[in-house]
């Protein structure tokens, strides 16, 4: 049976400060040109409750930026540590692009082998996600990748009815929340009608701008390997890397050992790397194995609509239009994936 | 191992790459327990004649004499740090390599200009070995110190060949495009934790261009923002201007 609970919106300022009181508390804060951070807060008047997107995705919690993997010490041998580097964390107000981004992370991360360091940090970090009620602009194709409404990947799930949160639990962890907290009412069958109505409404609002069906992509990019498209992106393209950078299912990392100024003892860590990056398939001797901007560009997107389907039955696009809000070449992957159907009469 | 002794030198330049050295604070006191600094204007009146285990050599290569004293340093010294954009790239000293060399001399000197000798602008690898870089203007702490350890070390360190963009995204910047201001990132290298617009300012490109930038699209990008074309050369030229070189006359070490 689901469970439903309440949240009266008066309640949420307590919420947030018993919350963050116990371990660290992150929601989306404005920066300011619509443009929106997860960052750690201690009152709810510092959240940002309609929000687009935000910069990063909150997968800078899961894997982090600049991450240390181990600690070395060469005074006496080779003495090596493995390092987790963790918090306890509460992640507020995720939309459900972001959850669908998270659980793709999960799916690669569990896969052999193991990233231990990713899932003992994912386990100390508790999920609320937000339900969206509008669609947040024209760069976002979520309804296509079926991520508009809630799939699961959440301890508890917010939708805004109005005077109040209706939330969905859906694990111990939430539970344990709703306990805690003593914050929350049983949800009655006119709440849940009214939850209804809203999702209702935005089957309306959300809609596939494509004009076919996504199962349809995988046989889409089966014929798109040479298509004049990626030279069309590649020349545009500056390599910045903006797009994987912002991508809540880019996960490419490169590894690297710091060394102290004893020269003695160090860190390796993991940094986030980009497909796009001119090195990122260089090898010993010059060689690179995508060196032409267009096959960089189109390595992108066959990671988003090709092999991950192929190996795990699942689009790594979550349609959070983050690419092409940030693309100072303004390369958008809507048009992009318009021109391809266009181009190879998909129906 | 013998304790290494270090010894800087400068060039043509402004020799704020030098003071952010002097400025590095605690860090710096850690390197003198592992070093020797046997020469340093800077920060000491101390001189050494004889030879060293690293020169750090600071500004651009402008005239003949230049080239005789980087020589000479060079025979002394068993590494070459090359830091700060004068030295690495030639930097803002490249924008005289704009002009004829006696337009610049009269402009400078006067109408005595021909006693003062002069040659276009070079990075220091363009007449000497250089074993390692330290790119920007100034430098960039952290990554002057990375260098030195890979020195003291005996392992290569790679100026990054990706954008200023993705450390600006790594810290979650707001883009200066979407603030409707131009920035050199997406085309000059990484490496500096895009100190620049962490502070509210754009790029201007002091670390150099990545090395295969996408020149046309950057130009197209930045005419969207109806800039003038010659300002926008301008822009890029401001510290790539010796860039030219590598492919023309100047032999590189």
């Amino acid at each position: 049976m689901q469970i439903y609970k309440i949240l009266k919106k008066s309640n949420l300022d307590s919420l947030v400060s018993i919350l963050s009181k116990k371990q660290k508390f992150m929601a989306p804060v404005s920066k300011g040109l619509n443009k929106f951070a997860f960052e750690s807060v201690t009152s709810s008047k510092d959240i940002a409750l309609k929000y687009i997107p935000t910069i990063l995705a909150p997968k800078k919690y899961f894997m982090p930026q600049y991450e240390t993997l181990i600690e070395y010490d060469t005074k006496e041998g080779q003495n090596m540590k493995a390092v987790v580097e963790y918090e306890n964390m509460v992640l507020f107000a995720v939309h459900t692009c972001d959850l669908a981004g998270i659980q793709c992370l999960n799916i690669v991360f569990s896969d052999r082998p193991k990233d231990l360091n990713y899932l003992v940090r994912k386990n100390k970090i508790t999920i609320i996600g937000l339900e969206c009620n509008e669609v947040c602009d024209e760069y976002s194709t979520c309804a296509f990748m079926d991520n508009d409404l809630p799939n699961g990947g959440y301890d508890l799930f917010f939708t805004d009815l109005g005077e109040y949160f209706i939330v969905h639990v859906n694990t111990q962890m939430g539970d344990a929340i709703i306990n805690d907290t003593k914050l929350f009412e049983d949800a009655t069958v006119s709440h849940i009608n009214e939850l209804e109505k809203l999702r209702e409404k935005k089957r309306k609002l959300f809609i596939n701008q494509f004009g076919i069906d996504r199962q349809k992509i995988p046989e889409l990019f089966d014929k798109s390997k040479e298509s004049q498209i990626w030279d069309d992106i590649g020349n545009r393209c500056l390599s910045c890397g903006n797009c994987t950078n912002v991508c809540p299912t880019c996960y490419c990392f490169d590894v690297m050992d710091v060394q102290n100024l004893d020269l003695k003892t160090g860190k390796r860590i993991r940094v986030w790397d980009s497909c796009q990056n001119e090195t990122f398939a260089k090898v010993s001797g010059g060689e690179s194995f995508r060196e032409a901007r267009s096959d960089r560009k189109r390595h992108r997107f066959y990671r988003k609509f090709k092999y991950p389907v192929n190996r795990y039955s699942r689009f790594f696009c979550t349609g959070c239009g983050r690419c092409t809000r940030t693309c100072m070449a303004k390369i958008s992957l809507l048009e992009t994936l318009e021109l391809l159907i266009k181009e190879n009469k998909v129906k | 191992m013998k304790r290494p002794k270090i010894a800087f030198f400068d060039f043509a330049c402004c020799e704020g790459c030098q003071l952010q050295v002097a400025n590095i604070g605690e860090a710096l006191l850690d390197i003198l327990d592992i070093a020797d600094v046997v020469e340093f204007r800077e920060v000491m009146s101390e001189k050494w004649d004889q030879s060293f285990d690293i020169a750090v050599v600071e500004g651009s290569i402008t005239d003949h004499h230049a080239i005789e004293r980087i020589k000479m340093i060079r025979s002394r010294s068993k590494l070459l740090i090359a830091y700060g954009s004068c030295a690495t790239i030639g930097g803002i000293n490249g924008m005289k390599n704009n002009f004829e060399l006696d337009e610049i001399r009269k402009e400078v000197y006067g109408k005595d200009y021909k006693y003062f000798d002069t040659i276009k602008t070079m990075p220091v690898h363009h007449v000497v070995k250089v074993d390692y870089f330290v790119n920007g203007c100034p430098i960039y702490p952290p990554e002057f110190i990375t260098v030195l350890k890979a020195a003291l070390s005996g392992i290569p360190y790679d100026v990054p060949d990706k954008s200023v963009c993705i450390e600006c995204k790594f810290n979650e910047n707001i883009c200066m495009y979407e603030k409707g201001l131009t920035c050199m990132g997406p085309i000059t290298r990484a490496g500096c934790n895009s100190w620049c617009i962490n502070n509210g300012n754009i790029c201007y490109g002091c670390r150099g261009m990545v090395s295969n930038p996408n020149e046309k699209s950057a130009k197209d990008i930045l005419e969207k923002y109806k800039i003038d074309l010659n300002l926008i050369l301008n822009r890029i030229n401001m510290y790539n201007k010796c860039r030219e070189l590598e492919d023309n006359e100047q032999k590189r070490y």
